[in-house]
């Protein structure tokens, strides 16, 4: 069932939900009054048991609170930096949200490197902010990422990559090993062994954003094939 | 703020001040400012907000509604940092995956079980314990029947209770 739904059009289905259990609204729905109505043009989601989304082509990435997203660091301005996110407004990364960072020992970040972080704060009303630091003070897999590629795309197959059922990493990692960061903000960053392979890898992934399951396979395939001839 | 409570009485400051009032003064306080808070925000919050019990969860993240992963992978050996942490959560989920798979017989057909076979073991032991507290209650609730038969019915039940610890005035004094 593929339902697709313009701004302003109520969403019957959720309406009639919400009267009797709960329902989450995701992305691209919001609620008016009595009524259920989208936000953004594209395809109504479904998930079992009551969660209602819009899928829609989006590459201006917004900020929301929880997301990991890669950014570009502009610039330091006291005890921040600030971080290109690819939102309206750029991010607050403050030197105290990496690990084992204290005053006095500042993390070696420059203007120009890329990051990996969470966000903490995204409000319509406040600049974004950034840590590169989980709960308990760890970096995990946060941090500045060093050397590679990296990429814009747009916030669908950033998102299309990320998904639990998604062939496409699988594939590609049978025909070259790599190492990838992907943000919710449309951005990926690769790093394989040898320039032609990070190519290789880049075009892989920009070419699978129409493709099936199938096609992925094979694209996959066909650029193994041709690295390794 | 004083005008507006002024309807209900307040304790003075200086009673506030002395040292057994300390724990109202800190309720009072914090009545003080909850007001306040209720004030600042009374020309935002509608009346439909206030008592509005809405069955929508606004969720304005993808991450939950599509189970996205988290997008620092690494694979076959690229970065060892990374693919140690991706083990660990792989451990970590299987394991719970595990502990919920190792109840093969569910707990509904283990108190059917025990129901049904009465045999030796748990089952019949705490039967048992029950069973001498039916008997003893049961005991109970006939002697309160016969009593409440015995008694005036204007005294109803009360002169039954009465009965059993009646104080016997000795006759004469001793001294």
């Amino acid at each position: 069932m593929t339902e697709v739904v313009m701004p302003g059009d109520r969403i019957p289905a959720a309406e009639e939900m919400g009267k009797t259990k709960k329902v989450i609204l995701g992305p691209g729905l919001r609620r008016q009054d009595e009524h259920v109505v989208a936000c953004k043009v594209g395809i109504l989601q479904h998930k079992e048991p009551n969660t209602f989304w819009v899928d829609s082509y989006q590459r201006r990435y917004v900020p929301v609170r929880g997301e990991h997203i890669i950014g570009v660091v502009t610039s330091k301005a006291g005890d921040i930096f600030r971080v290109d996110i690819g939102s309206s407004e750029q991010a607050a990364l403050p030197y105290l949200a990496f690990e084992q960072a204290t005053k006095k020992n500042r993390p070696d970040v420059n203007t120009g490197d890329l990051v990996y972080a969470r966000l903490v704060v995204a409000s319509k009303d406040f600049e974004p902010e950034l840590v590169c630091v989980n709960s308990s003070g760890k970096k995990g897999k946060l941090g500045v990422l060093s050397d590679g590629f990296v990429f814009n795309c747009s916030l669908n197959l950033a998102r299309m990559i990320l998904r639990e059922n998604c062939p496409l990493l699988a594939a590609l990692t049978k025909e070259i090993p790599f190492e990838i960061a992907v943000g919710l903000n449309g951005r990926i960053w690769i790093k394989a062994k040898s320039v032609k392979e990070t190519i290789a890898v880049g075009n892989a992934i920009l070419a699978a954003e129409h493709a099936s399951n199938e096609q992925i396979s094979k694209i996959c395939e066909n650029i193994g094939n041709i690295l390794f001839i | 703020m004083a005008n507006k409570n002024s309807s209900k009485p307040k304790l003075s400051k200086g009673i506030l001040e002395m040292k057994f009032m300390q724990r109202t003064k800190e309720k009072v306080n914090k009545e003080i400012e909850a007001a306040e808070g209720r004030e600042m925000y009374s020309s935002e919050i509608t009346e439909r907000m206030k008592n509005s019990k809405s069955n929508f969860i606004t969720e304005p993240s993808f991450v939950h509604c599509e189970n996205l992963i988290e997008g620092r992978l690494s694979f076959r050996g690229m970065n060892p940092e990374i693919e140690r942490l991706l083990e660990l959560e792989k451990a970590e989920k299987e394991a719970t995956k595990r502990h919920e798979q190792s109840t093969d017989v569910s707990n509904e057909d283990m108190a059917k079980f025990y129901h049904d076979a009465k045999a030796a073991g748990a089952g019949r032991t705490m039967e048992n314990k029950f069973n001498k507290y039916k008997k003893v209650n049961a005991q109970k609730r006939h002697m309160k029947d016969v009593d409440a038969n015995e008694a005036q019915p204007n005294q109803g039940g009360f002169a039954g209770k009465k009965r059993k610890g009646k104080f016997m005035k000795p006759s004469e004094d001793d001294n």
